[in-house]
């Protein structure tokens, strides 16, 4: 397994709503992830519109810029996770990223199970459970994380 | 009031998540914790439910004419544990084709987590009102009254309209809005009707 180093995590509502963006470089500001984030909404939904038979939640590469790339994820309920990778020397495989947004989704699950959780407002999410789960996933550098349990 | 409804959502997400011992199984497995999938007892749900019922009934101000209210208690409950359960089940799922898809998920697979078994009966009209019938509603089935058919009837349309949010969440969290209205005839048969609003 390849030595991956996320940059930044961001999770954006169906509304296209920012729910959670954490940024885990030293090198580069907050703002440019909120500006990577969003527009990565358009390029998911693109190409969700002009591929309807390619019913997979997992999206791939949506786009590489400078030294950083963009990897989405869209789930059932049309929330979208975005990670963005430093890129490495070695090739990124997919089953590595599925594996990363896998285990960004079952935070998110937990998250949303939660009762308190207003599913159908627009504010982001604060609880600490969630954030630490995400912070573990972005520190892990290619090793096996054991997932928190559901 | 608020409080109360937010503290017994968690028990029926944990336990309907429960009742499916094969994805528990999958989300058991890779914890490396315990490799016994979670199962939870049925009856306990059922209790749940009638407790539930019960308690809107004693805590609403004149529920003898405000059914109403106990409606939309029971339904906006239901609503929650619906989008979890979806959010949870359809984790694996390739994405939806259409509408027709998405109910049809409701029918088979989301109505075989809940209640051990798929709607028996699904009609449309293709404009965006859909008819589920189940003839065999599980938790109608050790239901009955003194007075026999029509006052059962009567006594179980209140634990009907839980389902009804159920139902309602899971489209709503699969990006379809609508309207669901439930109807028993005859016990244990039930009928589900979602109205889809035009987009």
């Amino acid at each position: 397994m390849s030595n991956i180093k996320i940059q930044c995590i961001a999770i954006i509502g169906k509304m296209n709503n920012p729910l959670y963006i954490k940024n885990f470089s030293t090198t580069h500001p907050d703002l440019k992830y909120h500006y990577i984030a969003h527009t990565s909404i358009d390029v998911i939904e693109e190409r969700v519109s002009t591929s309807p038979e390619a019913s997979d939640t997992y999206l791939g590469l949506l786009y590489a810029m400078e030294d950083l790339a963009v990897y989405g994820y869209l789930t059932n309920t049309r929330v979208k996770f975005v990670v963005v990778l430093s890129v490495p020397d070695a090739v990124i495989k997919n089953s590595d990223m599925k594996s990363i947004f896998r285990k960004i989704h079952t935070a998110y699950i937990n998250q949303v199970c939660n009762p308190f959780y207003n599913l159908d407002g627009k504010k982001s999410i604060v609880s600490k459970r969630f954030i630490t789960a995400i912070d573990a996933i972005g520190k892990m550098t290619g090793e096996e994380v054991s997932i928190s349990s559901p | 009031m608020s409080v109360l409804p937010a503290a017994i959502s968690p028990f029926f997400t944990a336990l309907a998540a429960g009742d499916d011992a094969t994805s528990t199984a999958s989300t058991a497995l890779t914890t490396g914790g315990s490799s016994k999938p979670i199962l939870v007892n049925e009856s306990c749900l059922e209790f749940l439910m009638m407790e539930m019922v019960d308690l809107m009934y004693r805590t609403t101000a004149d529920s003898e004419n405000d059914k109403e209210s106990v409606f939309y208690k029971l339904e906006v409950l239901g609503y929650q544990v619906g989008q979890s359960l979806v959010e949870r089940f359809t984790r694996d799922r390739p994405r939806f084709g259409d509408t027709l898809d998405v109910v049809k998920f409701i029918c088979k697979d989301l109505w075989t987590i809940i209640f051990k078994k798929q709607i028996d009966n699904l009609k449309t009209n293709h404009r965006g009102v859909y008819v589920l019938q189940d003839n065999n509603f599980r938790w109608f089935l050790r239901m009955s009254t003194e007075g026999g058919g029509a006052e059962a009837t009567k006594k179980a349309v209140p634990y009907l309209w839980f389902p009804c949010g159920l139902i309602r969440g899971a489209l709503a969290n699969l990006g379809v809005v609508s309207v669901v209205i439930a109807e028993t005839t005859v016990l244990p048969q039930c009928t589900f009707q979602i109205k889809i609003a035009k987009s």
